[in-house]
Formats: C-alpha cells, structure tokens, sequence
C-alpha cells in the first residue's frame, strides 16, 4: 500500500506502536505527539492521509480537524479515540473524517480506513489539479474571450453572439479560435466538459 | 396465655421443626442438663461457704445461676429449666438431712427469685439480657441483684418459720438471706450472662498479648487477695489499708477486659475473701459468725457494683467510638468507590491507550515478520514498547485496587507531591477527554508527613474532579487546573486551583455540609468526607474563590505528626 499519512497522538508509546503498524502494510509515515507539531512541521507533498487523535490536550482533534479542513489542500482523516462517545464520533464524521475508530481496535480496521482515506485524497488531488488547470486557462482569457466561451457553451451560434455582443461575426469567429486554443481544447464537446468542471466546483465566471 | 403460644409457634416456624415433645424443646436438652449440673454444684460451692456453727451461706449461688439461665433463655423455656434443676436441689438439699418439706419449700423460694427476677429485667430489657450498657446493667442490678433476692428472702424466711425449722428472728433470716443472694447475683450472674456474649469463638481470636495481659492481672489479683484477705490477722490496724489492694487489679481488669474479664476478677476476690473468712483468715474474721458474714458481703457487694457498672460503661463507650469508626471507614469507602465511578470514562480511556499500543504493536511485529523484512532492533524496540505498555496498564489496575478495597486507615510516611503525581495519573484519561491541561507546579523538598495514603488520594481525586467539572462551561481551550504543593510552617499545602467560573461567597459555607451538591448526578458526600479525612489527619481544607476567575482549594497537612 503506498502512500503518506501523518499520524498524531500524544501518547508516545501510541503514536510509535501506530507509525510501526502503517509502516508495516507499505505506507510512509511521519509521527507528530501533538496538533502543535502537526501544524508546524506536516507538509502535505505525496497523496496521504491524516490518523488523529480525538482527546489531546491543548488543541482536541475536532480541531484540528476544522483547521485541516480550511487549508488548501485538505487531507481525509481518520479519527481514534479512546471512548466511543456518540456526540464527538457524530460530529468528527460531519465535518468529514473517513472513520471514527475506538481504541483498542484491530490492525485490518486501521489499514481499510487509512487506505480508503488514501485513495480519496488521490481522488480528489486529482481533482482539483484538473480544475486548478482549468481555472488558470480560464483566468488567462480576456474578458471578451470569456463572454464569447459562456455563450458558446450556451449553445449559441457565431451570429446570436456577435448580435448580442454587439459586434462584427468575424470578429466573434477570431475570439471564439483565441478562446479554444487557450482553453487547450479543439472541439465544443471539450469545452463544454472542462466548464462543466469549473461549474461543479462553484468557480466558473458569471456573465 | 395467648402470648405464650404465640412465642411458641414463632420459635417453630423459626426452628423449621416441631419440637419432639410438645413444649419440651429439644434445643433445650442440653442447656437444661448443664443447668442441673451447675445447680448442682453450686449448691455444693454454697454448703461449702457456710461458716460454722452458723447455718445460712455467706453466698448462694445456685439462684443466680437460675436467674442468668432465664435471662439467656427464651420465656417459653423457664419452665423447662426450673423443671431441671429441681431434680438437683433434691439430690443436693436431701444429703444435708434437712426435711423434705422444707427442702421443697426452698426450692418454690429459689424458683421464685429467679423468676422475679427474670420477669423485671424482661420487662425493661426484651431478649436475651447482654451486660454491656449502662442501662442494660442498672436494669439487672436494680432487679435481678437486688428485687429478686430482697423479695424472695421475704417468702423464704416465712417458710421457714411456717414449718418451723429455723430458729432466729424472722428479720435476721431475711437479712441474712438477702445479703448472701445480692452477693451471690452480683458475683455468679454478670459472670454467666457476660461470657454467655462473649462465646468460645471470640475468645479464640484474643491476640498473645492480651492473653499474656489477663494471665499478668489475673495472677497480681490473686497474690493481693490472698494477701488482704487469707492472711492470719495480726494487726488489726492494717486491715483498712489491706482492703484496697486488690482494687488496682479490679480498676484494670475494668478498664482494660471489658465485662467479662471484670466479672471473673470479681468473682475471683469473693471467692478468696469468703474462702479466708470461712478458714478464719483475713480482716473479717474474728467476729460473730453473723458479723462476719455481714461485713463480709456488704464489703463485696459494694466494691463489685460500681466496678460492674464501670467495665460496661467503658465497653459501651468504646463500642461507641468503634461504631464511630466503622461507620466513617464505610462511608469513605462508598463514596470512593462512588468516585471512582464517575472516573470509569476515564479509566477505560487510560487502560485502552496501553492495550492499543500492545495491539498495535505485536501486529506491526507479525507483518514485518510476514514480509521478511525483521529489523532485530526494530523488533527489540518493539517488545521493549510491549513491556513498557503492559506495565503502564498494570500500574492502572494496582492503583486502582488500592482505591477500591476497603481497608484499615493506615498512616505512614508519605511525600506529597508523590500523592499528587498518583492522583494525577489515576485522572489522567479524565482530564484528556475533559479537554483540561493540567499545570503542577511541585515545590521540592517539602518536609514528609504522616498519613494514610489512599485516603489522601481520595481527597486530592475529589478536588480535582471537581475542579475539572467546574470548568466544565468553560471554553474548551482556557481549562486550566493548576496543582501547587509548597511548603509551609508546620506543614505541607496542596493546593487545587480551577480556571472555572468560581463560586459565590455565601455557597461557600454550604460547600462543606452532607448532600449538598450543584451537580446533578453528584452524593454531595465528596467534600464534606474530604475535609473529614483530612481533620483526621490534624489538618485543614479550606477554599477560596473570586467569582468568574475560578475557584482554589487548599490542603494543609502537619508535619511530622500523625
């Protein structure tokens, strides 16, 4: 099994016992005995995941999941605990966690969570570095370019849109070329999957 | 009649059985035949202390033997018993030659004391009579020692009149019965009824010492009686002094045996005294037979009524302060174990981080090993974590039995910042899931003290547990206990202080009393207890608090003493 996770606990004999299991099935691990140190020292480069301790002192789980969960690239957690209490598992699995486990829990538990929570990250930066190209393509048109793509994927002829625009239809013609070529795609099919892309997202322009 | 068998059919239901013979009862065959025996010889022990040419006892006993048979006995089994000791008196009274009549007068005269007796005491006292309170003991002297004897003379000596076979003044007769039938109530009875209570099995269970205790007074008692009373009189000057050296012996075997072992002392010094006054020996002799015999027990009866009452108050006392104990060992119990299990998130939490490691751990252990991939120092560290997580979570149970058992209080030395790093790994799961961060600020070289340390630990668990849940409205990042131990004059403080909201100056007297408490689930046991602990230990506990900036509570404990 490959990838990264990060583990915190700040019960050392846990956090060790945990780093050797994960270790032990493929995965890379980097170990941190408290929120403090996870947020000062991860870095999130490889696909991963991150196994948390729910009760820490200082900065709880919950916590650190919210602030996990602001950063820009957000990693799928996967929350232990000591106590199977409900209202924290109800709200650690709100906010996201891929599951909520209660200590002592058996090795196969962990790793099918860990490796759930990895393949969804993978997922999702695969994801977001799609829509992260296509949002730079699109941040790189000018703004007649982008009026020209809304009303080409409305499904609007050269005609309608150099009416509407208020301009010669050669012009739209040579705009509409401009806007294909930096959108990096050669047909209307696949200019209307990257918008669709941009538009599930919430980050399409609005004209 | 109507309560009569009411009694009877109880004891069958109780019994489980019906009695083989209609209301003989064979649970009472063989209190019966020792009844007889002890009558018996008794009577043999009266004959003996008669003093010549004079014919009436300086003491009787076989009456009181009668009336302590009754008073141990149900009411249903008088009869039965009084029915076997006639056969007794008969053998015994017959051989003196006195006439048959007036030997069974003597017998409805003695039966008649025994049963005065027994029906006043049973009036005052239901059950089975125990000698071991005041008012338990008034009630047998005023009716069993004096009643009993003093009425029953009354009907004895008029028999003995009536048929003619005593020769002195009706009067004299009952004095003289009177006095040897106190003496003998006072002297055989309490004897009977305490040991009755006491039983074989106690006494098994008396330490060495004690035993080494009884045989030490026991044998001082003797040589100062047989020195004051069975001694040639020489100088008749030194009798008044002679009178009290037994009395040291009787004050400790009052105050340090208890009823039974004051009963026995006394019952020895009567024996010895009258022995010596029937052998013509000792301070009493001397006189007329009459004289003798009348110094002779109003001597006796009044140094053993004080001395009785004596032994059984101190014993009723001490029971007192044993009960006392007992009861606040229990109640400290209880509201620990309560305690504890308010802590059982916690525990849970503390052992499963260890049993998490172990697991964790040997897995990771198996899968290397599957890979053949064994780095033997990663394995060493491995087991090194496996052994280091096992020991954690035993130490969790042990300190956890200690808590839960109910134990003897128990002072030793102890360090008091050990006690709060105890308390504090005992909640450590506690505080983890309360979100608390817990800042101890230890002093070093804090002086040692005396005390018992799980109920120390009780008491600082309690503070910290309500400390935690006064904070528990708090932000979950401002919940902060700090634990300060410092050294003080005279002593050692601990101290608890809360980052809470506080509490108002007019909560805090109530704080202290029994089942006061702002939490819903709480005993309101836990503070009141705590400070019980720790004025037990002669020291204060005591708190503060400026409302809205959190709450501080302070134990001190002196140092040194215990």
């Amino acid at each position: 099994m490959e990838g990264c996770v990060s583990v915190v606990d700040d019960d050392a004999l846990v956090l060790r016992s945990l780093g050797r299991l994960l270790r032990s099935a493929g995965f890379t691990v980097r170990t941190y005995p408290s929120p403090q140190a996870f947020l000062a020292q991860d870095s999130d480069t490889a696909p991963g995941c991150v196994v948390l301790d729910l009760s820490m002192p200082g900065l709880s789980g919950l916590e650190l999941q919210r602030a996990l969960a602001a950063s820009p690239d957000p990693r799928p957690v996967v929350f232990i605990s000591g106590r199977g209490d409900v209202p924290s598992s109800v709200a650690a699995m709100k906010a996201g966690a891929v599951d909520f486990l209660v200590k002592p829990f058996d090795e196969l538990l962990l790793l099918a969570a860990v490796q759930s929570a990895v393949e969804k990250d993978r997922a999702a930066r695969s994801v977001r570095q799609e829509l992260s190209l296509i949002a730079g393509r699109v941040a790189a048109l000018t703004p007649r370019e982008r009026e020209v793509l809304a009303r080409v994927v409305d499904g609007k002829l050269n005609k309608q849109i150099a009416a509407e625009l208020g301009t010669a239809e050669k012009t739209v013609k040579v705009h509409r070329a401009r806007m294909m070529r930096k959108m990096g795609v050669d047909s209307l099919a696949g200019l209307v999957r990257a918008w669709t892309v941009i538009r599930q997202t919430g980050a399409a322009p609005q004209y | 009649m109507d309560s009569h068998s009411t009694d009877w059919r109880g004891a069958a239901v109780l019994s489980g059985a019906r009695p083989a013979f209609g209301w003989l009862e064979r649970q009472w065959a063989v209190p019966a035949l020792l009844l007889a025996v002890g009558y018996y010889l008794a009577a043999r022990v009266g004959f003996a202390f008669t003093l010549q040419p004079h014919p009436i006892s300086t003491l009787w006993p076989p009456n009181a033997l009668l009336l302590a048979a009754l008073l141990l006995a149900p009411a249903r089994a008088w009869w039965w018993l009084l029915a076997a000791a006639l056969p007794a008196h008969l053998l015994v009274e017959l051989q003196s030659g006195v006439p048959s009549v007036m030997v069974l007068a003597w017998f409805a005269s003695n039966c008649s004391e025994a049963l005065i007796g027994a029906f006043l005491v049973r009036a005052f006292v239901p059950g089975p009579l125990r000698l071991d309170s005041f008012r338990n003991a008034s009630v047998f002297l005023l009716c069993g020692a004096l009643a009993a004897p003093l009425l029953s003379s009354f009907l004895d000596a008029a028999l003995v009149k009536l048929i003619g076979w005593g020769s002195g003044d009706y009067l004299d007769l009952v004095r003289a019965r009177v006095l040897a039938n106190v003496l003998a109530e006072l002297t055989v009875a309490p004897l009977i009824l305490t040991w009755a209570a006491l039983g074989l099995q106690r006494l098994r269970r008396v330490p060495a010492r004690g035993a080494l205790e009884a045989a030490a007074l026991f044998a001082g008692l003797l040589g100062a009686s047989l020195v004051a009373f069975d001694l040639p009189l020489l100088d008749a000057h030194s009798a008044p002094a002679l009178f009290y050296a037994p009395l040291p012996f009787l004050l400790w075997a009052a105050v340090r045996l208890g009823p039974a072992g004051t009963a026995s002392a006394l019952a020895l010094v009567v024996v010895v005294t009258i022995w010596g006054a029937v052998n013509g020996l000792g301070p009493f002799s001397g006189g007329t037979p009459q004289d003798t015999a009348r110094d002779m027990q109003l001597f006796l009866i009044a140094v053993a009524v004080p001395l009785l009452l004596l032994a059984v108050t101190l014993e009723e006392r001490g029971r007192a302060t044993r009960d006392a104990r007992e009861q606040r060992l229990q109640l400290t119990h209880l509201s620990r174990v309560a305690m504890l299990g308010e802590l059982s998130g916690g525990i849970a939490h503390e052992l499963n981080q260890p049993l998490t490691a172990i697991l964790s751990n040997a897995q990771a252990a198996q899968r290397f090993i599957a890979r053949g991939d064994i780095d033997p120092e990663e394995l060493a560290d491995i087991l090194r974590d496996i052994i280091a997580a096992d020991q954690r979570a035993g130490e969790v149970i042990r300190r956890l039995r200690a808590l839960f058992k109910r134990a003897e209080t128990q002072f030793l030395p102890l360090d008091a910042n050990e006690l709060v790093r105890e308390a504090l790994g005992i909640v450590h799961g506690d505080l983890v899931m309360r979100a608390v961060e817990v800042m101890p600020q230890l002093a070093a070289d804090l002086p040692p003290f005396q005390g018992d340390r799980v109920e120390l630990q009780q008491v600082m668990l309690n503070l910290i547990i309500n400390a935690c849940e006064a904070m528990a409205g708090s932000e979950a990042g401002s919940r902060r206990l700090t634990v300060r131990s410092r050294p003080v004059e005279g002593g050692v403080q601990v101290s608890f202080i809360d980052s809470g909201p506080g509490f108002p100056a007019e909560q805090y007297a109530r704080l202290f009393e029994p089942f006061y408490t702002t939490k819903p689930q709480g005993l309101g046991l836990g503070l009141s207890i705590s400070r019980s602990i720790v004025v037990a230990h002669g020291g204060r506990l005591w708190g503060s608090s400026t409302p809205g900036r959190g709450a501080s509570f302070h134990i001190f404990l002196p140092a040194g003493a215990a």
